[in-house]
């Protein structure tokens, strides 16, 4: 029980609103997406990077390569084949009822009153094309229609397929419980699988029906019958309640749903628990499974400093942090997300020595800092100045043993360096950079930089960073 | 011998009137009390080997630390009184020692030497300061391989 609550006390709010978030963004694509063929290959795809991940801890080379690799294809394929899909879905909601409504199925579509029509209008021989959308936007296909809205009913139906009426050659659709469109002209199918009896409202029907994923009810005029094309197929229904079955799969309400209109509800609270457990398994995946350590070298970075006063010297410029956190996480972090802050507001003039605590330390969500090496570090702050040093040659190395050096002469004789006030007060000689003398056996010139100790310090701008030296060469008196 | 006895009284003579005035003005100078007394003065100053009856040997600005030793040779003239002098020897910018020389007027010559380590390589510089601590003149050197 112990263990159990020193557990919870390890996770930080932002891990609840992190579950939460993200179990409600993969609810909401389960809601927004049901029943089509996204849906599919998601979970396609999921279960892909599933065994992608098992084949990867089974030690299966190529097996993992291949899946990765098709994972990651599959991705692309999604959204360029079903962009259609996709786009039906994010287009036809709003953005409300993207982020938070439940779009409930058309239960009350009037399945058995399309049906009996259907059935009714092929006993009179007259000719009908019903179409009941999926979840494909259907309106860069069809053409003409005209805006009708008016509630389902036999009579209706019946109507508006009379010989007399000026639109009963054109197709209705039905959303819900309403005829929202008459008179819509659907796009010919041109395949040349379609029986040569097939006429244009066959045709019509085929069409739209390759196209999209709208189901098209069809009463054939001259034969009397009831055909139904969705996807490449067309077939005859020759009873009434084949009719409504094909209408309630299309819909995607069951008998069961019609009969308990509950069970939808016990559906999407199934979804949003398995949402949950998902994304907590996912989320005890990256933050809790395998605990890793790392060592990362971190630049300091030196803040809110007076603009007076210059950092002249630090014992360190990077520090190293043993980090800890789930395998997943360590592995994808960055050194750049990584930050070590040094406040120093509160630094003095001189030496100063700060100790790095954790609030210096700026980490990713999950991952914990578990130690800095070196834990101090010492700044020495200045006044910088500027001051007139002379220059020095710094001879090295061996003179061959009959000659000397017995002159040099500099040009520039001084140089203007900039520093900290405390370091310059010290210094009393700018060295030039090594001159070997092993080499010189005659007198000669030769131009050198300046070796610039404490690093700190700079060569004023105006001031030459190189030294002229004419050195005379002599031979030695023994 | 009369003629020779008149040339001599003659030169007796004019010797007698010039000497008062050549000694008047030494007088008046040191008696003067706007003219300034005589400051020391260095008139040399050289880093080198070894110094040879009174004489720098090998002045140079690189010396090899396998020579063993290195001197400061100074001269001043005049030196007004007996005073000293310091030289400061500094390796880098860290005071390594400092030596104090004594002068006798009217003029002197004086030098230091240091033994030479192997930690002594690098650049040095000695300052030659008088009694006041006033820098006279700076010699700048290495101490070599």
């Amino acid at each position: 029980m112990n263990e159990i609550l020193s557990f919870f006390s390890t996770v930080r709010w932002q891990d609840y609103v992190d579950i939460t978030l993200n179990s409600y963004i993969l609810l909401r694509l389960y809601v927004l997406f049901r029943g089509t063929h996204v849906f599919r290959v998601l979970i396609g795809i999921a279960l892909l990077w599933f065994s992608q991940r098992i084949a990867v801890s089974l030690g299966l080379i190529l097996t993992s390569w291949a899946m990765q690799g098709i994972t990651a294809l599959a991705a692309f394929i999604i959204i360029v084949v079903f962009r259609n899909e996709i786009r039906s879905v994010l287009q036809a909601k709003t953005l409300k009822a993207i982020l938070w409504g439940f779009p409930q199925k058309p239960v009350t579509t009037p399945i058995s009153i399309i049906a009996q029509s259907a059935f009714e209008l092929a006993q009179r021989h007259c000719g009908a094309l019903i179409i009941l959308p999926g979840m494909e936007d259907i309106t860069d296909v069809v053409h003409s229609g005209i805006p009708w809205n008016g509630l389902v009913s036999k009579e209706m139906i019946a109507s508006i397929f009379w010989h007399d009426n000026p639109v009963h050659d054109g197709a209705v659709i039905i959303q819900g419980d309403q005829v929202v469109e008459v008179g819509v002209i659907l796009p010919l199918s041109h395949s040349k699988d379609l029986p040569s009896d097939y006429g244009t409202r066959h045709r019509a029907a085929a069409g739209l029906a390759e196209a999209t994923d709208a189901l098209v009810v069809l009463v054939s005029e001259e034969r009397g019958k009831v055909l139904v094309a969705k996807g490449p197929d067309m077939h005859v229904i020759n009873q009434k309640a084949a009719l409504e079955q094909v209408l309630q799969e299309h819909l995607g309400v069951t008998s069961e749903e019609l009969a308990y209109p509950r069970k939808g509800k016990v559906r999407f609270g199934i979804a949003a628990l398995v949402s949950v457990l998902f994304i907590t398994g996912v989320w005890f995946s990256f933050t809790r499974g395998l605990y890793t350590l790392i060592t990362l070298e971190i630049p300091i970075e030196y803040m809110n400093s007076d603009p007076g006063i210059e950092i002249i010297d630090t014992s360190l410029t990077a520090v190293r942090l043993d980090l800890s956190g789930s395998g997943a996480l360590i592995r994808s972090i960055q050194p750049e997300q990584v930050k070590v802050r040094l406040d120093l507001s509160k630094g003095v003039i001189g030496h100063n020595t700060f100790n790095i605590k954790p609030e210096n330390v700026s980490l990713p969500p999950g991952i914990f800092l578990k130690a800095v090496k070196p834990p101090v570090v010492e700044v020495t702050l200045d006044v910088p100045i500027r001051k007139e040093l002379p220059v020095q040659v710094d001879w090295v190395g061996k003179l061959p043993k009959h000659v000397i050096v017995s002159e040099a002469i500099l040009y520039p004789k001084t140089v203007e360096v900039i520093g900290g006030n405390r370091i310059l007060e010290k210094i009393s000689t700018m060295y030039t950079e090594k001159v070997p003398v092993d080499n010189l056996t005659s007198t000669g010139t030769i131009t050198v930089g300046l070796a610039l100790n404490p690093a700190s310090l700079k060569i004023a701008p105006d001031s030459k960073d190189r030294i002229t030296v004419k050195y005379v060469v002599r031979k030695k008196v023994q | 011998m009369r003629y020779k006895l008149y040339i001599f009284l003659f030169l007796l003579l004019c010797i007698a009137f010039f000497l008062p005035s050549q000694a008047l003005p030494q007088d008046d100078t040191a008696s003067s009390p706007v003219l300034a007394p005589k400051k020391l003065t260095l008139v040399e100053a050289a880093m080198c080997e070894g110094i040879k009856e009174y004489t720098p040997q090998n002045q140079a600005i690189a010396f090899s630390v396998t020579i063993g030793k290195v001197s400061c040779f100074t001269s001043f003239d005049p030196v007004p009184e007996k005073m000293f002098i310091y030289q400061n020897w500094f390796h880098r910018d860290e005071l390594s020692t400092k030596i104090k020389l004594f002068l006798q007027p009217p003029r002197w010559r004086t030098f230091s030497s240091i033994q030479l380590r192997e930690a002594d390589k690098g650049p040095w510089r000695v300052e030659i300061t008088d009694q006041q601590g006033n820098i006279l003149h700076i010699l700048r050197f290495s101490i070599t391989d």
